[in-house]
């Protein structure tokens, strides 16, 4: 009954359009004050200590060091090797955009940052090539979604953060199915391309993809430094990800000289007004998780759900649709923060394994960010294109698909994910 | 005019909040590096440095970049909520729910700044305030500290009030423009600074 | 009529000594109460966490937490930081003399201002030194760095070794010793053995040269509103549930230790009893360092129980 009132007050609160940290906020509060004992000083307490975590810290610390490659040049450098490298194919720069997106998926954290990053240099120069702008599109906002797939990931630390699974396990599990999803996109984007003949690159010659690729080691070399840094024990996440703000800081002002100083001060108060709009729904969430685990509310729904005799197969697919269902609404990091805390348990209790369990989730939010109403990579890619929504959502179909049939092959096949961490005798 | 000396003294303390505590756990890191290599002298120098209150103090900065982040964010318009359902609504409707919306973002920030308030006063600050101006001390006590730096818990926990109060106004500020002019802070996060035709133009 | 519940909040696996010793109280206390009372255990801090978890009790927030002893210096109660002084007690004799005697009910004392009532000292072991380099004398640890709690007692304890001490969260300590960051840690076995350290370390000495453990605390204000015959049920619960951790925690170490030695991964030396002498006395002088911070009276205190003195050394 209280599960009930608690998850009818919160949808209503956000259907209303108000910031949904505000609805969790206040679903808690009104909550706390009318049906339980728990001091409300307790709220105060939490809201504290719900991000002191040095795990959380690596949220603004990626945002940070995505800004900056973002501006720093990194992403040109990037596309312009990935276009060297597999332009001459069918679907040209659309699949050099899959690739690009994948690079910068390994340094960045967020999918809006890379499609942002990417997308506003490479699909004006689609269009410009002969491309139609659906088609860049769709390849740009769908190839985004692999920033958080693919390690860092500020998703997969959310997810950390709610279910106490390690981050480092989460980045490595990411690798195996991220390169496998950049592939399956690889092939749409290159089948679509050859059923409709779109324009290639002339082939770049091996002195200029040794040249790509020197303007684009600094910015590769980030994702020796952060993966390397987690895989060797050197930093734990959260380190690696302060020291790639500072490497790719670095790279933008004194390698590439495509940043200035002055510019600093600007790019650090827009990365700590993104991190601190992320940690404050963090903040709601944690809140929220704990009034449910104070009304031993997982613990319940783990229980009829066991009993049920929905079993793995079941369940996955139940939690699969909810996701997706989610997905339309909100963006990953709520739906992360206030799903995982209620699924995880009975995720465990069936015997799945906890990273898997998180990959699952991120391949889900992947999709999520890609379909109206609620998208944010579709927004993005609406912002940089001035493409309607609508319009976007027909462009991205054959990717999403594609991105479907994935989810079913990592829902169903653990090893998929497993196989590194467990190689890595991380877990 | 003194609104305007008041926000960016707002945005300054974000920018420095975010910078220095990158900075202060990337020399931790290599500070931590250093001290591996077995260099006589060197070595011993690089371990007599105390860097344990590292991570501490990233901590507390990032929570107060946080609490008053938020409330700038705010001003930015970039917390974002589900408005799907509100677009559909007519204009009249539409504007309904959002000052609805601004004015319960005012309600809980006052709730949770208020009862911060109460949590820091009880967990020291009332101590400390009374020992400075020489209340009756009967019955209070000092409140805890923090493990490696041992600073005041109260003192860092303020950024709760501080910073919800903070965010209280700004709701109640953008509420005031909102239904003055019908205008709302809009966050593009498809913009961004400095990329321009010239880089479009370079990929080929 | 509705039972009184009490949330009791950890920060450990169900399955550890202090895990299955909530549990075991969890149950008593229904059966000696008759059920007026239902303990409901959180363990793996899903409700509170390390940091939060004691400021939570003195708000009223959560009932009972068995926190380890080094959280009530931040709290203000210095003198519990005599817990982290190195030699302070022999063995599980001297311990037990000063937890469950009077200066431990003086200590639990000290928290009462701060709204939190003291029931139990709870053991988790001794500390043993482990090293990838045979320890038989002080100046053994010199020059190495050790990974400790944040404390600065501890702290003090591995200068006064020459030791550069490292404080680090216990969740990094295997990769830190894995990846060269420290050379060495202390803990007792049962830790080293659960997190694996052994497999990354060559050498352990079991110098017994410090304690670790845990206090069972409670709300004070809601301790004193219970009714008082349901409290004297709850203290015998608690005193039963005292004597089984205390037990599990003691095989568990000893177990722990055997399985270190059976792995073949480390050297588990036991000093003899000169060796441990020098150890004791090049530690014993971090006790006179650490007075004006912890209080000579406290020291003192724990000498009487123990009878231990530090000129007859
Ligand atoms: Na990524
Ligand atoms: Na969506």
């Amino acid at each position: 009954m209280n599960a009930f009132i608690i998850f009818v007050l919160l949808l209503g609160l956000m259907l209303t359009g108000m910031p949904i940290s505000i609805s969790l906020g206040l679903t808690v509060l009104t909550f706390l004050f009318t049906m339980t004992n728990v001091p409300l000083e307790s709220v105060a307490l939490k809201l504290f200590t719900g991000i002191e975590k040095f795990e959380i810290m690596a949220i603004p610390f990626f945002i940070l060091a995505g800004n900056f490659l973002t501006h720093g040049g990194v992403a040109k450098r990037m596309i312009r090797f990935a276009t060297a490298m597999v332009g001459h194919w069918y679907g040209g720069l659309g699949l050099g955009g899959v690739l690009a997106c994948a690079l910068f998926a390994a340094v960045s954290g967020s999918s809006p940052a890379t499609v942002v990053a990417i997308g506003s240099i490479l699909l004006p120069a689609m269009v410009k090539a002969g491309f139609p702008p659906r088609f860049g599109a769709g390849v740009i906002t769908t190839s985004g979604a692999l920033g958080i797939l693919i390690p860092p990931s500020i998703v997969m630390v959310m997810y950390s953060v709610a279910t106490n699974t390690s981050v480092g396990a989460l980045f490595m599990a990411g690798v195996v199915p991220g390169i496998l999803l950049a592939f399956f996109l690889g092939v749409t984007t290159w089948y679509r391309a050859w059923k409709n003949d779109y324009p290639r690159q002339p082939k770049a010659s091996m002195a200029e993809r040794f040249k790509a690729f020197k303007d684009a080691f600094w910015g590769l070399m980030l994702i020796v430094v952060v993966m390397g840094g987690i895989y060797t024990g050197l930093f734990t996440p959260t380190e690696a990800a302060a020291m790639s703000a500072v490497y790719a800081f670095i790279i933008a002002v004194f390698v590439y000289k495509d940043m200035t100083i002055a510019s600093i001060p600007k790019i650090l108060l827009n990365s700590a007004n993104m991190s601190a709009m992320l940690l404050y729904i963090i903040t709601n969430a944690v809140l929220f998780s704990f009034v449910m685990t104070n009304e031993q509310i997982p613990q319940a729904l783990a229980d009829i759900i066991v009993n049920s005799g929905l079993g793995v197969i079941g369940f996955l697919l139940a939690v699969n649709i909810i996701l997706l269902v989610a997905g339309n609404f909100m963006e990953p990091s709520s739906i992360v923060l206030i799903f995982a805390p209620i699924m995880f348990p009975i995720a465990i209790k069936l015997g799945i394994d906890p990273v898997h369990f998180g990959i699952l989730m991120v391949v889900n939010m992947e999709v999520g960010m890609c379909h109206p109403p609620v998208g944010l990579n579709l927004y993005v890619a609406s912002g940089i294109t001035k493409m309607g929504i609508t319009e976007l959502t027909v462009a991205v179909w054959p990717w999403l698909l594609t991105m479907l049939v994935f989810l079913v092959l990592v829902t169903y096949w653990p090893a998929l994910s497993l196989a590194l961490p467990r190689y890595l005798g991380m877990i | 005019m003194l609104s305007k000396v008041f926000d960016h003294l707002e945005e300054a303390l974000i920018t420095f909040l975010m910078g220095a505590a990158t900075l202060i756990i990337f020399v931790a890191v290599v500070h931590r590096y250093l001290s591996g290599f077995d260099i006589p002298v060197v070595q011993d120098f690089v371990l007599s440095i105390n860097m344990a209150w590292a991570q501490e103090l990233c901590i507390i900065m990032f929570v107060w970049m946080a609490k008053f982040g938020a409330a700038y964010g705010v001003r930015t318009g970039i917390h974002v909520g589900v408005d799907v359902l509100i677009n559909k609504l007519s204009t009249p409707w539409r504007n309904k729910f959002i000052v609805f919306g601004l004015l319960a973002g005012a309600l809980f920030t006052a709730v949770v700044g208020t009862l911060g308030a109460t949590f820091v006063w009880d967990n020291g600050a009332h101590y400390a305030f009374y020992s400075w101006f020489g209340g009756n001390m009967d019955g209070l006590y000092e409140g805890p500290t923090t493990p490696d730096l041992e600073w005041r818990t109260w003192t860092v926990y303020s950024a709760i009030p501080l910073g919800s109060y903070l965010m209280c106004t700004r709701f109640l500020q953008v509420a005031v423009q909102f239904i003055k002019t019908g205008e709302l802070p809009h966050h593009d996060h498809g913009h961004v600074d400095g990329l321009d035709d010239e880089d479009t133009a370079e990929v080929k | 009529q509705q039972p009184i519940v009490i949330k009791f909040s950890h920060v450990v696996a169900q399955d550890t000594p202090k895990g299955l010793a909530a549990e075991f109280f969890a149950k008593r206390a229904g059966e000696l109460t008759k059920g007026k009372v239902k303990v409901e255990v959180y363990a793996n801090s899903t409700l509170y966490k390390d940091k939060e978890e004691v400021e939570a009790l003195q708000v009223g927030a959560v009932q009972m937490l068995a926190p380890s002893l080094a959280k009530f210096g931040p709290l203000g109660a210095k003198e519990f930081e005599v817990f982290d002084l190195p030699y302070i007690f022999d063995d599980y004799k001297d311990l037990h003399a000063v937890t469950q005697g009077k200066v431990g009910q003086e200590l639990m004392a000290k928290l009462e201002p701060r709204g939190i009532k003291g029931l139990a000292f709870w053991d988790n072991g001794f500390k043993v030194f482990s090293a990838n380099n045979p320890m038989k004398k002080p100046e053994d640890l010199k020059g190495k760095k050790f990974r400790i709690q944040s404390s600065k007692v501890l702290e003090e304890q591995m200068r006064t070794l020459g030791a550069l001490p490292q404080a680090l969260a216990f969740s990094e300590v295997y990769q830190a010793l894995q990846t060269g960051v420290v050379d060495g840690q202390e803990n007792p076995y049962s830790n080293i053995y659960t997190q694996k350290m052994h497999e990354v370390q060559s050498h352990i000495t079991e110098t017994n040269h410090g304690y670790l453990g845990y206090a069972v605390i409670v709300n004070k204000k809601f301790w004193d509103g219970l009714p008082a015959d349901v409290r004297g049920q709850l203290e015998q619960a608690m005193k039963e549930a005292t004597d089984y951790a205390n037990s599990i925690a003691k095989k568990k170490n000893d177990e722990d230790k055997k399985a270190i030695i059976a792995s073949g991964k480390t050297q588990v030396y036991v000093p003899t009893a000169a060796e441990r002498l020098a150890f004791k006395k090049a530690l014993v002088p971090v006790h006179k360092k650490m007075e004006s911070r912890i209080g000579a009276d406290i020291i003192k205190q724990v000498y009487d129980a123990t009878g231990f003195d530090p000129s007859k050394l």
